[in-house]
């Protein structure tokens, strides 16, 4: 295997080539925050928080979907870049109706987690207070569209890990929401084998099982990568 | 079909058109179509005919001429005369004059009714003089619905001529030394496109035409594929060869059923004369091509959208690398290329890269169609060399602003350019001239603005159509078209202050550094050109609250 | 939100010749999934917008998931889930046509009908839209009534068109 080197934030690192800029900092403890990445699934590049300056490059790249090349300079730590961090974060809760004191996520949510990282003390964008509908017609789950940042991790789960494809996303701009089939209720999908890892690829209180009370719920979004691993052990 | 057919053809074509004295073209663009130039070219038609004159004078129809809002229009060949507004009750009384009398109308001629004295021979009105076309070369004196019309003008003579005397590499030099840059708008250099499409090893590429003109304002791409489709389908079946691709698609809109239409019906003749299929001219090279129909989206102008469209998916922009080029339609290395790029395909192996590169400014080599419209006397389709400037194109051939109006600003690239106003009038139209002004040449919508335009509404009205046509996969262009949108909105009907003001500037730059493609990457750009040419408009809206009236800033 | 098993398992009449122009489409783009948006505008030209059951009738031919046909369809204008009125009024709200006062006819027409762009009046008799852009620049404002192109237009003569169409006052 070759080796090849790169810099990030003005440290040398060896690596391989054809791996992701996201996987060499994060094998090298450098922290790169995400919201859309989980390992296990492909990686769409939008949530914009783990872009990075590449030098040479004008453009900011997402580091989750940027391989990396022999010699490239990288920064992660700019003021350019946190402070887009901060706006992201602000713009995610802007977005829908996030109270987290009132969330069963609460504690547990990497959004929540993302606010405390980039130092978010308030929001200086109005809400935009979308009407958003909770559907609780499955047996066992409950996705509530008003906690859902349309990372679309449950969407890349379902349909590459399960390979159901019960979700998908409809319509576009703000308007984009994930759906059960046809936009039914997720109690009647034809599609939905109810194995759940939607429940843990969610990083917010958008999908969360039933019969759970805040401070209870216990998400494992590394199952999903575990499950990929073990597959390829088995072939 | 081989070589010889062609040429076979070819004579046959010229010479049945040379033995026509007299051609009279109908324009049947999409305007002039619904002015009722279909109607008035059936009369016209019943006109020759029941006096007899069918074997001197041949009728047809064709596409675009340029003057859009005088329309119909009707052109007398060789005379090159051009009859305005013609319709089915002064068509007889033009035949007679022009045919039998020979003593032209003159309240009927092109800009009759607003030029002292219109000119006989339509080419010598500044309208046409100050034009040169290459893209839209015989387009509105061909009848695009026929290849043999086509062939009169030498039609895939530059194909057979790629096939059997130039090797992939010969072709792509050539393109490359014509320094002609992609017409859809970012300007990338076609040449080094071609290139890195061609070093890809694999067994499958793909050439796609991007004809999903979105923009508001423009409709470039809409006539030169209902004026001259064939044109196009030999630029692509050239591209095919020099890239090694053996199968194209062309992504027209939805909302160009006439295009489509004609489109589909050169593919259908050049397949059945073996001009595009299997073992095209009898060499060993196969280009099929096929039309793919866009649903109305905006993002699938983007080349990674419209490749997902064409995949029969949600049309939801990549981040790239990797590019099209590289891996692309399913999977496979693809050549992007927009409809304007193709057709100047052929002329420049005809005439040679050469002789493109001569025209137009150091950098940007070439012609550039424009749509010009809004509040300008002769808005229309035309085409001028790069480096022409604003002043040239809005007053020489748009004849200046309409009502006697003033000259405020002109928009250019659509919801992703800007405005350009009055004191850059004589700015040389070329990419980086725009760009230098915050704007960009985009796919070539011009708008012209008088003094009654409110420019931050227009800036409002871009913002609107971003976060519409947001895709909604990127949060900075999903949430942030919407914030700006609502801040705009705000600033608009006096109620935005200062903060706004301030919050505004930051999001127009946080979304067009981080936004995941080219829509959300340029959406803030008629926002960012309107503050920088015109901030005294928004001065002069927002308000500070809680200060003292007296100390309120001075506007 | 729709219905899940009741819309996704009812079956297209077969005699109906709308399906029958559909399965053709299908059979001809080879059952292929990336037929879909071609095949979608096929279905929308035939119904003029896109029913549930024929939607779960294309997603079952393709082999396509349900929430990924409906996810296609929603993304793009040009396909709508419902129905348009017997007579469509398509406003042109392109850059050209909105500086020559695409605006004052949709105000006109909303004074007149009670529509905005969108819907469609009680009586299903007409449906108001707005296009993006049709690309009659030259000829702003555009209006698009039941297919025929009303260039240059203004309010007042948009209204009549319609009148005219609708068979009413």
């Amino acid at each position: 295997m070759t080796t090849i080197t790169i810099q990030v934030n003005g440290k040398q690192l060896a690596t391989e080539p054809d791996k992701t800029i996201l996987e060499v900092c994060r094998a090298n403890d450098i922290e790169i925050l995400t919201m859309c990445h989980l390992k296990g699934v492909m990686d769409v590049g939008a949530c914009r928080l783990c872009l990075v300056e590449i030098e040479g490059i004008n453009k900011l790249l997402s580091a989750c979907t940027t391989k990396v090349a022999a010699n490239m300079v990288i920064r992660t730590d700019t003021e350019r870049i946190k402070k887009y961090q901060r706006i992201t974060t602000e713009l995610f809760f802007a977005e829908r109706n996030h109270v987290c004191s009132v969330c069963v996520a609460n504690g547990k949510c990497e959004l929540q987690q993302l606010g405390y990282k980039v130092g978010m003390d308030h929001i200086r964008y109005p809400f935009l207070y979308p009407k958003c509908e909770l559907d609780s017609s499955h047996a066992w789950y409950v996705i509530d569209h008003n906690r859902c940042i349309m990372c679309t991790r449950c969407v890349r789960v379902c349909n590459e890990v399960e390979g159901a494809h019960n979700w998908d996303v409809m319509n576009r701009g703000t308007q984009v929401r994930v759906i059960s089939d046809f936009n039914s209720p997720w109690g009647e999908s034809v599609t939905c084998t109810s194995c759940g890892k939607c429940v843990h690829a969610c990083p917010t209180g958008a999908i969360w099982p039933k019969a759970i009370v805040q401070g209870q719920l216990e998400k494992k979004p590394g199952i999903i990568n575990e499950l990929v691993e073990k597959r390829k052990m088995k072939l | 079909m081989n070589r010889q057919d062609l040429q076979l053809l070819t004579d046959q074509a010229k010479e049945k058109k040379n033995s026509c004295k007299h051609t009279i073209c109908v324009c049947c663009g999409a305007s002039c179509i619904s002015s009722g130039s279909e109607e008035v070219l059936k009369k016209l038609e019943e006109e020759i005919k029941s006096r007899g004159l069918e074997n001197e004078v041949a009728v047809i129809p064709t596409g675009c001429m340029g003057p859009c809002n005088q329309g119909p229009l009707v052109k007398y060949m060789p005379e090159n005369t051009i009859y305005q507004k013609v319709d089915c009750d002064n068509i007889a009384r033009v035949v007679q004059s022009q045919l039998i009398d020979k003593k032209p109308i003159e309240d009927l001629l092109l800009f009759a009714d607003s030029r002292e004295k219109p000119f006989l021979n339509a080419e010598e009105d500044p309208f046409f003089k100050k034009q040169l076309k290459v893209a839209l070369l015989d387009c509105g004196d061909i009848n695009p619905e026929t290849i043999e019309d086509y062939f009169t003008r030498d039609g895939y003579k530059a194909l057979s001529d790629v096939l059997f005397r130039m090797s992939p590499e010969d072709v792509i030099a050539e393109i490359k030394h014509s320094r002609i840059r992609g017409r859809g708008g970012a300007g990338y250099p076609t040449g080094m496109k071609w290139e890195t499409v061609y070093k890809y090893v694999s067994d499958q590429k793909y050439v796609i035409c991007n004809g999903d003109e979105g923009d508001p304002g423009a409709f470039m791409d809409r006539s030169v594929l209902e004026g001259n489709p064939h044109r196009v389908l030999e630029g692509m079946a050239i591209a095919g060869y020099a890239v090694g691709a053996s199968k194209g698609y062309a992504y027209i809109r939805g909302e160009y059923p006439l295009a489509i239409k004609r489109f589909e019906l050169a593919i259908k003749q050049a397949r059945k004369n073996g001009l595009i299929g299997n073992n095209i001219l009898g060499t060993n090279f196969s280009f099929d091509v096929d039309v793919r129909i866009g649903a109305g989206a905006f993002v699938c102008g983007e080349e990674t959208a419209l490749i997902a469209s064409i995949e029969g998916k949600r049309g939801t922009p990549k981040p790239r690398p990797p590019f099209p080029a590289e891996s692309g339609l399913w999977g496979h290395p693809t050549l992007i290329n927009n409809v304007e790029t193709f057709a100047g395909i052929v002329p420049i192996l005809n005439k040679g890269g050469e002789w493109y590169s001569e025209i137009g400014t150091p950098k940007s080599a070439g012609t550039k169609v424009f749509a010009l419209a809004g509040k300008i006397n002769y808005s229309g389709l035309i085409e001028v060399p790069m480096g022409t400037t604003l002043r040239e194109i809005v007053f020489d051939i748009g004849g200046g602003i309409q009502g006697g109006g003033t000259f405020k600003a002109a928009q250019t690239g659509g919801p992703s350019g800007g405005c350009i106003p009055a004191e850059h009038l004589d700015v040389k139209m070329d990419y980086e001239a725009l760009v230098n002004l915050g704007s960009i040449m985009g796919s070539g919508g011009l708008i012209v603005m008088d003094q009654q335009s409110d420019m931050v509404d227009v800036a409002r009205y871009f913002m609107e159509f971003c976060m519409d046509e947001s895709c909604g996969k990127c949060v900075p262009c999903r949430v942030g078209t919407k914030m700006m949108h609502d801040l705009l909105h705000k600033i608009c009907a006096g109620n935005g202050t200062r903060i706004d003001l301030d919050r505004l500037e930051e999001l127009a730059v946080y979304v067009k550094e981080t936004s995941l493609c080219g829509l959300g990457g340029s959406a803030p750009n008629p926002l960012l050109s309107t503050l920088r040419h015109f901030r005294q408009e928004y001065e002069s809206r927002i308000t500070t609250p809680g200060v003292k009236k007296e100390l309120q800033p001075q506007s | 939100m729709n219905a899940g098993f009741t819309t996704l398992s009812t079956e297209l009449p077969k005699t109906d010749p709308r399906v029958k122009l559909l399965n053709a489409r299908i059979k001809k783009e080879h059952y292929r999934p990336d037929a879909l948006i071609e095949i979608l505008h096929t279905a929308q030209n035939a119904y003029g917008y896109l029913p549930l059951p024929v939607l779960a009738h294309i997603a079952r031919s393709l082999n396509l998931p349900p929430s990924r046909v409906y996810s296609t369809v929603t993304f793009y204008h040009f396909f709508s889930l419902k129905s348009k009125g017997e007579h469509t009024c398509l406003v042109c709200t392109g850059t050209a046509c909105y500086v020559k006062g695409a605006q004052k006819i949709l105000d006109e027409i909303e004074r007149q009908f009670n529509l905005q762009p969108g819907q469609v009046s009680a009586d299903n008799q007409l449906g108001v839209a707005v296009a993006r852009c049709i690309g009659a620049c030259g000829l702003a404002p555009a209006v698009v009534i039941d297919d025929e192109v009303q260039g240059k237009t203004e309010p007042a003569a948009v209204i009549e068109k319609i009148h005219s169409k609708t068979g009413k006052p």
